[in-house]
């Protein structure tokens, strides 16, 4: 069969993978499709790049999305800057008079010329206007740009691994989503954040794992949070406790919890949380 | 290959179009696909591209591999909620048989399935009526077979899907609380928000970013390239008008306040008045429509760029709506009914919408529905509903 010598992926060092989540990727690789994920923020979604690049030992090339980015930012830019200067100055060991010499790739252009296959990492699409997405996701389709300036058509090498990253501000259009493969990444269950603990803190003391997993997802499930607290907040809390030297895991179980604000990141959230937490307290 | 499994994908309403089929018979044709597993992830990382159909395409799934029945949707909640009452019942028979208020030394007779089946027959009684009345399986009352009972809390997610068969996977109903259709809860609080987040005024791009026009104008090499940005705009100003009477409203209200209230920073005043079933002479500050009126006719005196929201379920008995003395409050009694008040508000403030928790697939069949959704541009108080009405809102006229 033809799929042994597909490269798959099967999980990194820092990454905790779950079945489903490892068909799908495989899945859109061999299917050379773009792989949208969507997901609450902190359920690795950004992390899924870098342990694909890691395990399959491709280089990453991230492109972090702006409000303002045109797709021509995202491709390649003319220096035209520097080209007037070296005009009036002519210091420079460059031909003013060829183009090409300043025309410097972007982040989806490197990816193109990169000689090996890469992951292209296309982080929070969702914060660029819909235009951008689908001009972007056509150059995608294609494999290929112009560069109107020299008039050269640059032709990918290798069809880069693309993962592309939303965070639901905005919904993303029809034909953007038709040409992706989709995956919601839901929030890890209890199981699953110990595993991804352990990843982290391969030391932790079992005690302290156990209540601040469990003290974590009774905070998670106040009602009427606007931003709960999610997997990288749990992990700075971790170490937040570990780090304090009074601390004793069986203080969580009765209800104290240290260090409310590294979960809790809006103040209105902060307090009524710890409103809460206080009230428990007194009963 | 599957053609059936695509068309029912597409008539329980999921939008799924050939280019993706066309894709998934890639898939197979290039043996990625090996188990019903593989099967069940590839054709919902290629067919689904939301989240919110997760749980409509798992109980497809199940249906048509397995043969689970699909649940009508009104079903559903029917025989949760007699699950429930139930399980109540074993703990407690005496008190839920006097809510009931049938026998409890005859109802121990009846078998669990009986039993099931009798809770059900009142139950679907029970969605017909309103204010006044059979109150007995109110939501969020003090009655023990409350709604809260089995309302979940917050998200909850199956645990990892290994060594389950994908039917299994399907059949756990993993995205319920991501599905689109469901009323807006304390959960979903944080995805509102966010369509909340795009009331916010935009001028006419009318003033002249001169860094910017700097900037672009030296990378055109000396040709000028003016750039232009939107000018500021005042922030807007709401007013949620909601309805508090009845218990049919009791597990919105609390949602909807702290939902205003946590976007009350990007507003430059949010009033929020109460009402009960429909607008007549009056609106009130308080809470318990005593107090502090606000006379309707003085609603003119404010400005008419206001958005005015309207929550409520509009279901009431139409004279309510259309007689001259139409209020079940006496005191609200002027001569003018309640339809005529609803228009002039709506002509006062242009930008208007009532948001209705009841699922507009049932809105045909309530008159005053119909009604009040000829004067207000109507739209369900979901997630989807709240993003429409809120471009709606921002709509220019």
């Amino acid at each position: 069969m033809k799929k042994e010598t597909r490269p798959r992926f099967t999980g990194a060092t820092r990454y905790v993978l779950d079945d489903e989540l490892a068909r799908i990727v495989n899945i859109s690789m061999a299917l050379e499709m773009p792989l949208l994920m969507k997901g609450e923020p902190g359920t690795g979604k950004t992390m899924l790049a870098h342990a694909i690049a890691e395990s399959l030992k491709m280089p990453l090339i991230v492109l972090n999305v702006k409000s303002s980015m045109k797709l021509v930012d995202a491709l390649y830019q003319y220096d035209t800057l520097t080209r007037l200067n070296d005009s009036r100055f002519g210091d420079s060991s460059r031909d003013v008079s060829n183009i090409e010499e300043y025309i410097k790739m972007g982040k989806i252009g490197q990816a193109f010329q990169s000689d090996v296959r890469t992951v292209l990492l296309i982080d929070e699409i969702d914060k660029a206007d819909t235009d951008f997405q689908d001009d972007m996701l056509d150059v995608l389709d294609q494999m290929e740009f112009d560069i109107i300036e020299i008039d050269k058509t640059i032709r990918a090498k290798h069809r880069p691994v693309i993962i592309i990253t939303s965070n639901a501000k905005k919904d993303l259009s029809d034909p953007f989503l038709g040409r992706c493969n989709f995956h919601h990444i839901a929030f890890p269950d209890p199981k699953m954040m110990r595993e991804i603990i352990h990843v982290h803190f391969p030391h932790i003391e079992s005690d302290l794992l156990e209540n601040a997993v469990e003290t974590f997802y009774r905070l998670r499930e106040i009602d009427g949070i606007e931003k709960k607290p999610a997997t990288r907040e749990l992990i700075n809390w971790i170490r937040a406790l570990e780090a304090d030297p009074d601390f004793k895991p069986k203080r969580l179980k009765k209800g104290e919890i240290p260090f409310l604000g590294v979960l809790f990141k809006k103040s209105r959230d902060y307090a009524h949380a710890n409103a809460l937490i206080h009230r428990r307290r007194l009963y | 290959m599957f053609v059936d499994f695509f068309y029912k994908l597409k008539d329980h309403g999921i939008p799924v179009n050939p280019t993706g089929f066309l894709t998934l018979h890639k898939a197979l044709s290039l043996g990625l696909i090996g188990s019903l597993e593989d099967f069940y992830t590839a054709s919902r990382t290629i067919l689904v591209k939301s989240e919110r159909y997760f749980d409509r395409f798992d109980q497809v799934f199940a249906h048509h591999f397995e043969g689970t029945q699909l649940p009508e949707e009104a079903a559903v909640e029917i025989s949760e909620m007699a699950k429930i009452l139930l399980e109540q019942w074993l703990k407690d028979p005496e008190t839920v048989s006097k809510i009931l208020g049938m026998d409890a030394s005859e109802a121990s007779k009846l078998t669990p399935e009986e039993l099931i089946e009798y809770f059900k027959a009142r139950l679907k009684e029970q969605t017909g009526a309103h204010h006044g009345g059979s109150k007995w399986i109110g939501t969020g009352g003090t009655s023990p077979v409350g709604h809260s009972g089995y309302h979940p809390g917050g998200m909850r997610v199956a645990g990892v899907s290994r060594n389950k068969s994908a039917v299994k996977v399907a059949m756990e109903r993993r995205y319920k609380d991501y599905s689109r259709s469901g009323p807006l809860s304390q959960a979903l609080i944080g995805e509102a928000l966010k369509r909340l987040r795009h009331m916010i005024p935009e001028g006419p791009k009318d003033q002249v970013n001169i860094d910017e026009t700097l900037y672009q104008t030296m990378k055109n090499a000396g040709e000028i390239e003016i750039v232009f940005e939107r000018s500021l705009k005042d922030r807007l100003k709401v007013i949620l008008a909601i309805d508090n009477g009845g218990w049919s409203m009791d597990p919105y209200i609390p949602v909807v306040q702290t939902l205003f209230d946590y976007a009350r920073a990007q507003f430059k005043d949010l009033k929020t008045y109460f009402f009960h079933n429909t607008i007549y002479d009056n609106l009130w500050e308080d809470p318990t429509r005593y107090k502090r009126p606000q006379k309707v006719d003085e609603l003119i005196r404010f400005d008419p760029e206001t958005r005015f929201i309207v929550v409520g379920d509009a279901s009431m008995a139409p004279y309510e709506l259309m007689a001259t003395d139409g209020s079940i409050h006496l005191e609200e009694r002027s001569g003018r009914p309640s339809i005529e008040r609803l228009k002039a508000i709506a002509e006062t403030f242009p930008h208007s919408v009532w948001l209705n928790p009841v699922p507009s697939r049932l809105w045909g069949y309530t008159r005053t529905i119909a009604a009040i959704a000829r004067i207000f541009p109507m739209f369900e108080l979901t997630l989807d509903g709240l993003e429409k009405a809120v471009a709606h809102l921002m709509a220019k006229k």
